[in-house]
């Protein structure tokens, strides 16, 4: 094991987590992802592959199991995210699974913010109605989409009726972390 | 206090507030405008152009003449409108465009020379001497004519946007409005209410009585209640929706904390794009005032406006009021006047037929022909049956009709149409798709009228979207017909305004006419009529009907101006969408970022990115002295750089030789695998566009670099041609820029200073020689990538790991590197060392240069196709001559500067005669002097030849000797030992 110390998207040596109002957000330094996308031959012929159990989602779809998860990211394309795997080369998991698809890693593109609410969907909904030109409402558990936040390119999913997961590019985290806080501490502030 | 019965407001609470430094008392529930009224306070501006004195109008946001200047300090916001301010405790307003004072402007000098300042005065006034136009004219007009002042601080709140998506957005919150969102709500239609107002109602709360089955107060209440449980339903007060746009959006501004003493932590405004399937405008109507001599003192206002401060705000506008009018609406502001106890002088009806409805004096066939009052309205002038008559008065009250307000239908350059019967424009058929007007806004202006039209709007509007909506009970209203005669304006000589906000007249329209300013577009430009920040509301259409009159043509005839978003001012704050400052715009960070923070380095933006510049130690005076350490740290032993910011683009698939082949000019399909090439991308023109390079890690992946500002242009362009041009082909594509740190080691002692990280790498020349590239460990088992690439013309090599130990290995390498002399260099020394290596860079690849300029013409490979290499061969651009040469001046001293032309020497210097320029010049620490790189036409054939580098711009040319472009190494060793 290499002695190299990793630091976080946002520069520290741990993840930051921060509680505003009913809103959690936690920086998920561990999380995995590969993207997976299939070849050709496959898109004409063969149906498609299934990683790791996963059954790969439909157009704006996410699928989770027990650590391990899926969206669509465009045609014939997946990102496939691994809970508490950014240690290992996830990738190379991925291509295991999938000899047949092109893999490529891509668990240190991005960086992911989980948020959490104490208080349901409603202050999930009114955060997304900040960030994203997304219909907040009808973002169901189960949808993933890809869209931008203040001119940043991201991924948005809806892991759960409390829980979402914004994914940005990692080099853009700090202004990602900015812009998440701010709009979430405007909406403490006006509860 | 003037107050009168009744009225919305909270009389158990009292708000001070202060205008013109004299303090007042109001009530929750007030604006400013209602406020002063209510203490007695008519004057309340200058005007635009001669500063006469001015009154409140209207009770609305179509407000001309009571603009004043809210809040103080870096708050203060100019020309804010007095009768949509919402009162607080502590509000301070002062008046604007006056001095010394309100009462008393010595501008008002300008009124007694009026006839000088007739409509487009400036266009033939101040033509000579044609040099005073700049310095003296225009800022006397400016100072002289306008409107309030900024602050000139920067804005201290913060503002806000968001997103919303709905059904059916309803936009106005009157009887039409309310009656399409209860209709629509209780279908189950996502439903967004919005209105400008803080108050839902709209000119329900202005009627006495709308309602002939129960209080308006009762209903309103109940469906505030009603609204309150729906969840379906968000009902947004203190919004503007102030335009339409493409796809059912809309732009709208919440008013969030505009009615408090400051925002405190929160914001001030949110900017809302609001997403709508279906739309009702039902926003209202603007009355419309008639032109008559003198029409402009304070005091007189619309007649709807008296009989909502009166109704709504309780305020008792004068002792003694009288009302012009052309149509029954004006009786009913005497009879709601009269109900209060306000002293109605006369209702000077132009109708002769006119009949009265009250108890009150009514001059029938009569017409306002002038006022008295120096500050404030005294009498009013009333001829009827050729005889004239003074009738005292302090408020007169004038009814010309009711304008629909159809602007957010007029958005898409939807033409309002005329409708003689009512004598009216109304929202055209061409307006924004999926909006559906109701109410006042179509000309179904009665309270009973409104209701259903509002409801039948939002049951068309859902059924098309499949949710069926029946009409709810509504009260029993009103419906009484206006009866209108047109009355445009009264004749006469004496100035009768049109347009109050920028003062144009009766009299200047016809000055229009004479001068041949016909179309309404010339008409507004030339008398500036409809501009500023009411935009004409009041204005318009009275002043289309003088034109037409005067031309003898109809009103649809005459036509209107194009209606533009913002119906109403939007701040640039809020426009802005709030980010100021560092977040003013995103901001990439590179994964040693923090760690160049840590040893003082400077940034420099570089796009998106923030890039170390260089790395200062103590003792260096000046950003020379630590670039040229750098440099010749590097060239004597090892220099590390951070070069994340280089694209790197994924390229995978049986395919991907192919597709690589027609997207570079040159061969990518026959590299082998671990190795790289250099590459260049033309664009479809033929021009170069891009470099970079090309690493085959198997036989189906390779991965490309982009320069830094290609990135996301590069990766875009193979998508689509990926997925546009050659979907047959397999290839798959993803960005990897950022998922890998990449570091550039570069220097004699790179290979030493690297073995001493790898884990049992073979790094010699024969295992690993130029342009290699593998997968490997380092520092005991972390995944990396090395490509033993160069762009200093150093030995070197780019490593990569993941990008969360990029700052971990560059703190690894200066360490394991110091008794190699390792150093941390920056964008600076990056680029003077490319420049010494004659490599070409973004001043470069400026897209005015071809790969044979570059020196790179036979990389255009014959054997393929590939993007732009036909065109490449085009004769004019194969022609060219100019390539790329190095330069040094001649006097070692000199400067080169980069942009300065090229130009043989002893020849005139102009266009004709340019003989190319210089696009890098740097100071290099290797040669001993200023360098750079340049187009020369025939460049090869001259070296040695001194040429001048003209720079007209300081008046600058230097004797520059043309030599090779690479200063450093030509032969290219150092890259390969």
């Amino acid at each position: 094991m290499s002695d190299l110390k990793p630091m976080t998207a946002l520069g520290g040596a741990d993840p930051v987590r921060l509680t505003l109002g009913a809103l959690t957000l936690t920086e998920n330094a561990e999380l995995a992802l590969a993207s997976l996308a299939l070849r050709r031959d496959t898109i004409v012929g063969s149906g498609r592959p299934i990683p790791l159990g996963l059954t790969l989602p439909d157009p704006g779809g996410w699928v989770g199991l027990e650590g391990v998860a899926a969206f669509w990211t465009g045609p014939g394309q997946w990102m496939i995210e691994a809970e508490e795997a950014a240690g290992g080369d996830f990738a190379a998991l991925v291509k295991t699974a999938a000899p047949d698809c092109s893999v490529t890693e891509q668990t240190d593109a991005w960086v992911a913010f989980e948020i959490t609410s104490s208080q349901g969907e409603g202050p999930l909904v009114g955060l997304l109605e900040k960030l994203a030109n997304l219909d907040a409402a009808l973002f169901r558990p189960g949808h993933a989409t890809r869209t931008a936040i203040e001119h940043m390119s991201c991924y948005i999913i809806r892991r759960a009726e409390d829980r979402l997961a914004i994914l940005g590019m990692r080099t853009l985290a700090n202004s990602l972390w900015h812009t998440l806080t701010q709009a979430a501490s405007r909406l403490q502030l006006a509860a | 206090m003037t107050r009168l019965s009744g009225g919305v407001i909270d009389r158990s609470r009292t708000l001070s507030f202060t205008f013109d430094g004299q303090a007042y008392q109001g009530h929750p529930g007030d604006t400013l405008a209602s406020a002063l009224l209510a203490n007695g306070v008519r004057l309340m501006g200058r005007s635009f152009k001669y500063h006469r004195p001015r009154g409140v109008l209207s009770a609305g946001s179509e407000e001309p003449n009571a603009l004043v200047e809210l809040r103080t300090g870096a708050r203060r916001e100019p020309n804010t409108r007095a009768t949509v301010v919402e009162l607080f405790d502590g509000l301070e307003a002062k008046s604007q465009n006056r001095w010394p004072s309100l009462s008393f402007d010595a501008l008002a000098v300008n009124d007694l020379f009026a006839p000088f300042f007739a409509a487009g005065f400036y266009y033939k006034t101040f033509m000579w001497p044609k040099a005073f136009w700049e310095k003296v004219y225009e800022p006397a007009i400016r100072r002289a004519a306008g409107l309030g002042s900024l602050s000139m601080l920067p804005d201290p709140d913060a503002y806000d946007k968001g997103f919303l998506h709905c059904d059916l957005l309803v936009i106005g919150g009157g009887a039409a409005g309310l009656s399409a969102a209860l209709t629509a709500a209780r279908s189950g239609a996502r439903v967004i209410l919005a209105d400008e107002d803080f108050r839902l109602g709209g000119r329900l709360l202005a009627e006495s009585g709308p309602f002939t089955d129960q209080s308006v107060d009762a209903w309103i209440a109940g469906l505030e209640a009603e609204f309150a449980s729906l969840p379906n339903l968000r009902v947004m007060r203190r919004t503007t929706v102030w335009g339409a746009y493409d796809h059912g959006i809309f732009a709208a501004l919440e008013r969030v904390a505009d009615h408090l003493s400051t925002p405190g932590e929160g914001v001030r405004q949110t900017l809302w794009r609001i997403t709508a399937k279906r739309a009702v405008l039902a926003a209202g109507a603007t009355e419309r005032h008639i032109p008559f001599a003198n029409n402009d003192r304070p005091g007189i206002m619309l007649s709807g406006a008296l009989r909502a401060y009166a109704n709504r705000w309780a305020v008792r506008p004068a002792e003694r009021v009288a009302i012009f009018t052309n149509n029954d609406d004006g009786h009913r502001t005497a009879l709601d006047l009269r109900a209060k106890g306000v002293e109605v002088a006369a209702v000077v009806d132009s109708r002769a037929e006119a009949k009265v409805l009250g108890d009150y004096p009514l001059l029938a066939g009569a017409l306002v022909t002038g006022s008295r009052g120096r500050l404030g309205l005294k009498a009013i002038r009333v001829a009827q049956h050729g005889r004239d008559q003074w009738i005292p008065c302090g408020a007169l009250g004038v009814s010309g009709g009711w304008n629909p307000n159809v602007h957010l239908a007029s958005h898409h350059r939807g033409r309002p149409v005329w409708d003689e019967a009512q004598q009216t424009f109304l929202p055209g058929e061409e307006g924004p798709p999926g909006l559906i007007p109701a109410g006042a806004a179509v000309g179904e202006g009665s309270t009973h009228a409104a209701l259903m039209s509002g409801a039948r709007a939002a049951v068309k509007a859902l059924d098309a979207l499949g949710i069926k909506a029946s009409p709810p009970n509504l009260p029993e209203a009103e419906d009484r017909p206006l009866g209108l005669k047109p009355l445009w304006h009264v004749p006469g000589k004496a100035r009768a305004w049109v347009d109050f906000q920028n003062d144009v007249t009766v009299k200047d329209i016809a000055l229009a006419h004479q001068e041949n300013m016909r179309p309404v577009e010339h008409l507004k430009r030339w008398t500036t009529l409809g501009m500023a920040t009411d935009q004409g509301k009041t204005a318009n259409v009275t002043a289309l009907a003088v034109m037409a009159e005067l031309t003898g043509k109809t009103i649809p005839e005459t036509g209107t101006t194009i209606f533009r978003p913002p119906y109403t001012p939007v701040s640039l704050s809020a426009l802005g969408g709030g980010n100021t400052g560092t977040h003013f715009r995103p901001r990439r960070l590179t994964p040693t970022h923090v760690w160049a923070e840590g040893r003082g380095a400077v940034f420099v933006e570089v796009g998106q990115w923030m890039r170390a510049q260089y790395f200062p130690r103590p003792g260096e005076k000046t950003w020379r002295e630590t670039v040229d350490r750098e440099v010749l740290a590097t060239r004597a032993g090892v220099g590390i750089c951070d070069v994340t910011t280089l694209g790197k683009i994924d390229v995978q698939g049986k395919d991907a030789g192919a597709f690589l082949n027609r997207i570079y000019c040159n061969a990518m399909a026959s590299l082998k695998v671990g190795m790289v090439r250099y590459g260049l991308m033309l664009r479809e023109d033929g021009q170069a566009w891009d470099d970079g390079t090309c690493a085959r890690l198997a036989e189906d992946q390779y991965v490309v670099t982009t320069t830094t500002a290609q990135a996301g242009p590069i990766y875009r362009h193979m998508e689509f041609c990926r997925q546009g041009l050659w979907p047959e082909l397999d290839v798959q594509l993803i960005s990897t820029t950022d998922a890998w740190a990449q570091l550039s080691v570069a220097g004699p002692q790179a290979r030493v200073l690297l073995e001493r990280i790898v884990d049992g790498f073979d790094l010699s020349n024969a295992a690993f020689p130029f342009m290699a590239c593998g997968e490997l460990t380092i520092a005991g088992g972390l995944r990396a990538r090395l490509f033993r690439i160069s762009f200093s013309g150093e030995l070197a090599y780019e490593i990569a790991v993941p990008a969360r130990y990029g700052a971990a290995l560059m703190g690894r390498l200066v360490s394991l590197g110091a008794d190699l002399g390792a150093t941390p260099y920056g964008t600076e020394a990056l680029g003077v060392l490319r420049i010494e290596k004659g490599h070409a860079a973004g001043n470069e690849l400026n897209g005015q240069t071809t790969a044979q300029m570059l020196g790179m013409g036979r990389m255009v490979s014959v054997k393929k196709d590939s993007i732009g290499a036909v065109q490449s061969r085009r004769e004019g651009m194969a022609a060219d001559s100019r390539r790329l040469v190095g330069l040094v001046p001649v006097a070692a001293t000199d400067p080169v500067v980069a942009g300065s032309h090229l130009f043989t020497e002893g020849a005139v210097h102009n266009t004709g005669t340019d003989q190319g320029w210089i696009t890098s010049a740097c100071y290099s620490p290797h040669v001993g002097s200023a360098i750079g790189l340049g187009f020369l036409t025939e460049g090869e054939a001259r070296q040695g030849e001194v040429v001048i580098a003209a720079n007209p711009l300081e008046g600058q040319a230097i004797r520059l000797r043309v030599v090779s472009p690479h200063f450093v190494d030509p032969e290219g060793g150092r890259l390969r030992v």
